[in-house]
């Protein structure tokens, strides 16, 4: 399993599939799928136009990119000139980017093929997919359940084929969390390998862009392509030229591989049942299994939302309907109208000591507990999501909603790097493997995700 | 009555580019809204780039000139403090924690030293927002309440602009760069601040205006509530814009997309070994240095250019002659021209030469100054000027002839001269002075009417 990606390229490389036909391919599937599945709310109409200029280079055996031909959706808080980053809001329903975030300049520069922006919660507020102002998406996995979120769209989109890769970005668990549901890989990057310039915030000190795709592979080279350096922004570490999709080996001897049983507590028990037999699995390919105590994680969930809440709020400020827009507190959707609420109101002068500077001592507790687990383990292996996804149209308290993040807000509060690859299924529902490695430890954690995928 | 006064100064910082984005700073110079980019714009998705470090080196800088002690070795956050107004492109504006604290100029304490950035420029009256000056890097300077007069605070605030020009470091104050709120308190009166002002004159204006206002208040028995007041420049008076009840709460977080500034010793070392000396140390140094008198020191450290001048000229000829002239002649030349020393294209060996002249008494003071008129507005060797001025030295035999004529043209002169008036002698000498077109000195010419007509003693 898992050489959907490379198979693809090669055809496409060795002239058996054309960049056209894959673009025309990924389009069928599109009006096909997409009326049901509402993954899609802005295609690109120059998507074939690009293709026939890859297809000619590569007619004239010229140099392609890595990601020649490919079709890859993006989720719509990334700015891609020209078509509309609406972050699924009535906020910016008309709003044309006017430039190209570094990792599309990057993807382009390497030859892939932008087929259109992606369903998502508004402004990636949510945990199901279901806030976004275009309507709910689908799960193409389990129809009738939600695809998880906020990165709905890209994660829908890739597993029901409208593209081959796509973008999303993660806050908390906003790329594990569907990539989990849909049953297909998602990689939350460490933070500050991943430039930002370009992605529309939702808490600036956690968001990282990923990549969505079909396989381990496909992941690895997408976030390779966009992974490293920017001078042009402050928050990142200095990292140039990572290479991922050549190093990634089926072999796990000798690595360290922890588990907590802090996931038990927290999470669904057949669910559960699943990671037990894919941890047996990593066991039996050579790792050795540990335990790890995380006796705090479950405060993590609380401290994020409250610091998020803060940052989400100074970052709507410039959402006040005079450039560009509707004013966002006038127009959006009630999660998002709760968290800047939220967020105005715990960062009143008055209150800052009572919950924000609580959330961030908090926020360094998790860090320093998941940093030192990850000095006795190389990875630390778990369920995504503690909960089965509810179906599409369940109304659920804002509480219930949160508690998908359990499992996966830590790593951002921690600033490392989190995968997930499909571990099996619970009545019919995909569940994920969720695989934390150490900051930059994306190598170690791809390692595992691709030997767990061979052998799936 | 006591009272309190302290100030809070903004001046931009003289960047080529903006303070977290590439684009150009000349916003007065070019077309609305085209110096901008999707950073400065605040885009939706865009991050600001790292600090402008030539904008920090110059807060740095600043701060040292002011004696204030730069935070070294430890995180210095960029601030947002939020606010909404149509200037304000992200509902924010970054600003630093201090860069320098505890300083002092001309006694008064400088709490500390921090960077801001600017907002666009909005125009109430069409609603429009030009949005070029937006990201352009400030220094603020904010002091301790020290200063107790309006004319104590115009005389600092003068010397503190002086200071921030002399770094040349910064826009000129002139060009509307500086802007400045100032806090006034009278005893038993709350604390007033006053924003919106833009010169050392409205400062001076709003501070009278204030004292007067809360005095008064006060004298009448009505409390001075704390308020925050806006000075109206074309009408000099302050008017009230929140009480401090109402103030906006700003709610200040470090901002997730920069990295906190760490500056090192070394850093601040290197900036200290080639900084600019602050005019109020040259002055004493010229004074030491060069024997000349405060006054004129003064005058000569007021621009940093002048005073460039004064000491490559006080090496090549006597300093106090050359201080006297640039105090006095120079200066007003330059006054009278509205020029800034800055301006002046002569070279220093050019004055040099003209005051030699004048040492060696080949030409007359007042001719020395017709000369640094024409050298202002063409620089030339002055002895090249002298020349097209048609003032070289006049020769005896002219000077005997011109005076043989006034004597005998003025016969009544003469005799009243004779019957011992003296001012008759300074009319003749007018007189010769009008036929010679000033190239003779006055009391050359006095010594040889007054042997012409008494004869040789």
């Amino acid at each position: 399993m898992g050489e959907v990606t490379k198979a693809k390229l090669e055809a496409i490389r060795n002239l058996d599939l054309s960049a056209v036909e894959n673009i025309q391919r990924a389009l069928e599937n599109l009006s096909k799928l997409n009326p049901r599945i509402n993954a899609f709310i802005g295609p690109n109409p120059d998507a074939i136009a690009q293709a026939e200029a890859i297809d000619k280079k590569l007619n004239r055996g010229e140099h392609v990119g890595k990601l020649a031909g490919l079709a890859i959706g993006i989720k719509s808080n990334i700015n891609v000139k020209g078509l509309r980053a609406t972050c699924a809001s009535k906020t910016l329903e008309d709003y044309v980017s006017t430039y190209d975030a570094e990792v599309i300049k990057r993807i382009l520069n390497e030859d892939g093929i932008i087929i259109g922006m992606t369903n998502m919660d508004e402004f990636a507020c949510g945990s199901s997919g279901e806030t976004s102002a275009f309507g709910a998406t689908d799960n193409p996995a389990a129809s009738g359940y939600i695809p998880g979120g906020s990165s709905s769209g890209s994660a829908a989109a890739t597993a029901a084929s409208m593209c081959d890769l796509s973008l999303g970005s993660d806050t908390a668990g906003s790329i594990r969390n569907p990539a989990s549901h849909c049953g297909i890989v998602g990689v939350k990057p460490t933070y500050g390998l991943v430039p930002r310039q370009g992605l529309i915030d939702l808490a600036m000190s956690f968001d990282q862009i990923g990549p969505f795709a079909p396989d381990v592979y496909g992941a690895a080279l997408l976030l390779e392509v966009i992974a490293g350096f920017n001078p042009n922004e402050c928050v990142m570490l200095n990292v140039k030229g990572v290479s991922y999709s050549e190093e990634l080996g089926a072999d796990l001897k000798g690595m360290r591989i922890g588990t907590s049983p802090k996931f038990r507590e927290l999470t669904d028990p057949k669910i559960m049942g699943v990671i037990d037999s894919a941890v047996e699995k990593l066991q039996d390919l050579g790792a050795e299994i540990i335990e790890v105590k995380l006796p705090h994680l479950e405060k993590g969930l609380p401290a994020y939302y409250l610091i998020m809440s803060v940052e989400f709020f100074s970052a709507t400020r410039k959402f006040d309907g005079r450039k560009y827009g509707k004013r966002i507190e006038d127009v959006c959707g009630d999660e998002v109208l709760r968290r800047i609420l939220r967020g105005g109101y715990i960062s009143r002068k008055e209150y800052r000591g009572k919950y924000y500077q609580r959330a961030l001592q908090v926020r360094t507790i998790i860090r320093e507990e998941l940093i030192a687990a990850l000095e006795k383990a190389d990875v630390i292996v778990g369920p995504t999501v503690p909960k089965l996804p509810h179906k599409l149209g369940t109304s659920l308290t804002p509480m219930e909603m949160y508690a998908y993040d359990y499992l996966t807000a830590p790593t951002n509060l921690a600033s490392i790097c989190g995968g997930v690859i499909k571990a099996g299924k619970v009545d019919g529902i995909p569940v994920g493997l969720q695989v934390q490695g150490k900051m930059l430890g994306e190598g170690e954690m791809f390692r595992v995700l691709r030997a767990f995928e061979a052998v799936s | 009555m006591k009272m309190l006064i302290g100030f809070e100064v903004h001046q931009q910082i003289a960047t080529e580019r903006k303070m977290y984005c590439d684009s150009p700073t000349n916003y007065q110079d070019v077309p609305p809204n085209t110096n901008v980019c999707p950073i400065c714009t605040g885009m939706p998705g865009s991050k600001p780039m790292p600090p402008n470090e030539r904008a920090v080196n110059a807060a740095i800088e600043i701060a040292l000139l002011f004696g204030c002690k730069v935070i070294t070795g430890e995180p210095i956050y960029i601030q947002r403090k939020h606010y909404d107004y149509p200037d304000l492109p992200s509902g924010y504006q970054r600003t630093s924690l201090p860069i320098g604290i505890n300083g002092e100029l001309q006694g008064v304490r400088i709490r500390e030293v921090h960077m801001e950035e600017d907002p666009g420029q909005y125009d109430p009256t069409l609603g429009t927002v030009d949005y070029n000056r937006s990201g352009v890097p400030l220094v603020e300077i904010v002091t301790e309440p020290d200063m107790h007069s309006p004319e104590e605070a115009r005389r600092f605030l003068r010397q503190l602009v002086r200071v921030l020009e002399y770094s040349g470091k910064v826009r000129p104050e002139a060009g509307g760069a500086m802007r400045t709120d100032t806090n006034i308190s009278l005893e038993g009166g709350g604390r007033v601040e006053v924003k919106n002002i833009n010169s050392v004159k409205g400062a001076y204006r709003a501070i009278k205006f204030e004292i007067i206002r809360q005095k008064s208040k006060l004298e009448r028995g009505e409390s001075v509530t704390r308020e925050t007041r806006a000075f109206l420049e074309s009408q000099k008076i302050t008017i009230s814009m929140r009480v401090k009840e109402l103030e906006e709460d700003y709610r200040y977080i470090p901002d997730p997309d920069i990295f906190p500034l760490i500056i090192d010793k070394a850093r601040v070392e290197a900036i200290r070994a080639s900084m600019v000396e602050p005019p109020y140390l040259r002055e004493q140094r010229l004074v030491e240095q060069y024997g000349i008198d405060s006054t004129a020191a003064s005058v000569i450290v007021s621009e940093r250019e002048l005073a460039d001048l004064f000491e490559a000229v006080a090496k090549e000829i006597d300093p106090k002659l050359a201080a006297t002239w640039f105090r006095t002649k120079l200066k007003k030349v330059l006054n009278y021209m509205k020029l800034r020393a800055a301006d002046v294209k002569f070279t220093p060996e050019h004055i040099v030469g003209l005051l030699q002249m004048v040492d060696d008494c080949e030409i007359t003071p007042e001719q020395g100054e017709l000369v640094l008129r024409q050298l202002v507005k063409h620089p030339n060797d002055p002895r090249n000027i002298l020349q097209e001025l048609g003032l070289e030295r006049i020769k005896p035999e002219e000077l005997r002839a011109a005076i043989n004529g006034v004597v005998s043209a003025n016969p009544d002169a003469v005799r009243d001269y004779q019957a011992g008036r003296e001012e008759a002698l300074h009319f003749l000498a007018g007189k010769v002075m009008k036929l010679t077109h000033g190239r003779a000195d006055a009391r050359k010419i006095i010594e040889l009417l007054r042997t012409k007509i008494m004869g040789e003693k």
